[in-house]
């Protein structure tokens, strides 16, 4: 692509998620959704082959049912109490279908079909700032109007997108459904604590992203994007077996590593709510999570990975210069003890 | 029927709705769309928009329309499908004339219409003249608002639609 063209596009993308980030009208809140989804496309359809852009319809399909409920919810918002300014919203029926429009753009489950195969279809690169960037704006929303969310609905789309998660990443291979599947988790780890606590879904969505950043450029690096091709890192880059093998254990939530931040303030947060059986629910599925990532850390850093002589050799392309990746390593394995940090956050 | 005037326009409006959204060929949805676009004209109008209602038809009709047609006629296939000659398309055009025939006879019968929110029957459409506000026409006033303290909205909304046409030349060009 042309990179002035290039630029142009991936800039739109930060200014839509800004929009959203920061405005108080409903309409122009829309209006950054919209912006993102349509400069976005371009970058999901990076090279031009038919897995691309099936990737990329289903994703503007999706968005735009999303954003499409999303609008009816600020006309009905409208309705009831005549005004646009972003507090909460004041009538039940605009709340739900909001809290299903936002879901519905994050990922989260019954709307989680299109994340694995999206992601899937797409570069990864550009799976990374699905994954990331495109968190930022719903959540952001959600954050804002958390005082009137519909408690029930919003739990059982938590929890039951964590039990997804888990599950449907036990299946995979191909490192990009894996991360997608990891994302819906972590998703539903997010908002299963927006009503009790915001501060700790912003929290969450900091550490998942400094996680997923991570994960994702240690693929880059190494190109791959099968289980297979991930464990022929020793060949390549011994050393980032080791480091896969951290980021991977931070990622489901180990204790020494940063990732076990986010879930013990959850936990703990819930327990404070006199609720017991969910936290409890929500960390036993998080061990199905754990499972998919050890897998791949036992066939990457701890066992050289059976495979047939002629393929021992990985090619050695051009080693990519990642910006970054030391710090955002360090910093998503080594953070937990900065926990008492938490109150910058608020 | 001048009283009920803008329920009988919205009715007309969600008919030629479903007649694109059951997607006969495109010429037939531009077809539609005029339709559609005349009649939402005629409901801003009656709200006393004359000013907006008219660039529905000259912008929209008259430009984007036009341009819309020319290139559909020129990306046309031999036989292109009308509402009667799929059955598919058919059969959506029909349960949803259907939906929009029971939604009225629901709101024509009865006193409240509760769907998702509740309107109380056809009355809700009829327009009051309620009070003058002064000599000045409040949707101009609305425009030229958009101009002064919505500067933001049109800058936005301006370089939303750059990228969209640069989004679309990405998208179309191909390898």
């Amino acid at each position: 692509m042309n990179p002035l063209i290039f630029t142009t596009i991936l800039m739109t993308v930060l200014l839509g998620t800004m929009i959203v980030m920061t405005s108080s009208h409903w309409l122009m809140i829309w209006i950054g959704f919209e912006m993102n989804l349509l400069a976005i496309i371009p970058i999901l359809m990076k090279k031009y082959n038919p897995r691309t852009m099936e990737a990329s319809t289903k994703y503007f399909l999706t968005q735009a049912t999303a954003s499409m409920l999303l609008m009816m919810a600020i006309i009905i918002n409208l309705m009831h109490s005549g005004q646009w300014t972003i507090t909460k919203v004041f009538n039940p029926t605009a709340s739900i279908i909001m809290t299903s429009a936002l879901a519905m753009k994050l990922g989260l489950t019954p709307f989680h079909f299109w994340v694995p195969e999206v992601t899937q279809g797409i570069s990864l690169t550009s799976g990374l700032i699905l994954l990331t960037w495109q968190k930022l704006a719903p959540m952001s929303i959600l954050y804002q109007i958390s005082p009137s969310i519909n408690l029930n609905i919003l739990l059982t789309m938590a929890v039951l997108s964590i039990l997804v998660g888990g599950w449907g990443g036990l299946n995979q291979t191909q490192l990009r459904k894996i991360m997608a599947y990891s994302s819906i988790a972590h998703m539903g780890w997010m908002t299963a604590v927006l009503v009790y606590n915001p501060t700790l879904t912003m929290l969450n969505m900091l550490i998942y992203i400094m996680m997923t950043l991570t994960m994702f450029m240690l693929f880059i690096h190494s190109s791959s994007t099968t289980t297979l091709s991930l464990s022929h890192t020793w060949n390549k880059t011994p050393l980032t077996t080791t480091l896969i093998l951290i980021t991977l254990l931070s990622m489901g939530g180990l204790p020494p590593l940063s990732g076990f931040m986010p879930k013990w303030m959850i936990i703990q947060e819930l327990t404070k709510n006199s609720s017991i059986i969910l936290p409890t629910l929500m960390a036993i599925m998080a061990l199905l999570n754990l499972y998919f990532y050890m897998r791949l850390t036992y066939s990457t850093s701890l066992t050289m990975f059976p495979s047939t002589n002629n393929m021992k050799m990985k090619w050695q392309f051009e080693t990519k210069r990642i910006t970054l990746l030391p710090p955002l390593i360090v910093m998503s394995s080594l953070l937990l003890p900065l926990t008492p940090m938490l109150s910058i956050l608020d | 029927m001048m009283t009920y005037i803008v329920f009988i326009l919205s009715v007309i409006f969600v008919v030629s709705f479903v007649g694109f959204s059951s997607k006969p060929s495109p010429i037939y949805g531009g077809l539609v769309l005029i339709v559609s676009g005349g009649v939402g004209c005629g409901i801003i109008m009656n709200f006393g928009g004359s000013f907006l209602g008219l660039m529905v038809f000259l912008i929209y009709l008259g430009g984007m329309l036009v341009v819309f047609g020319y290139t559909t006629a020129m990306a046309t296939e031999q036989y292109p499908e009308v509402w009667v000659s799929n059955t598919t398309v058919m059969g959506v055009f029909l349960l949803g004339l259907l939906m929009e025939v029971m939604l009225v006879l629901y709101v024509l019968k009865g006193e409240e219409v509760g769907v998702v929110f509740k309107f109380s029957g056809v009355g809700d459409w009829a327009i009051y003249d309620t009070g003058d506000s002064g000599v000045f026409s409040e949707e101009i006033m609305g425009v030229a608002a958009l101009y002064s303290y919505g500067a933001w909205v049109v800058i936005v909304t301006g370089w939303s639609l750059l990228v969209g046409v640069l989004v679309i030349l990405e998208v179309t060009r191909g390898d």
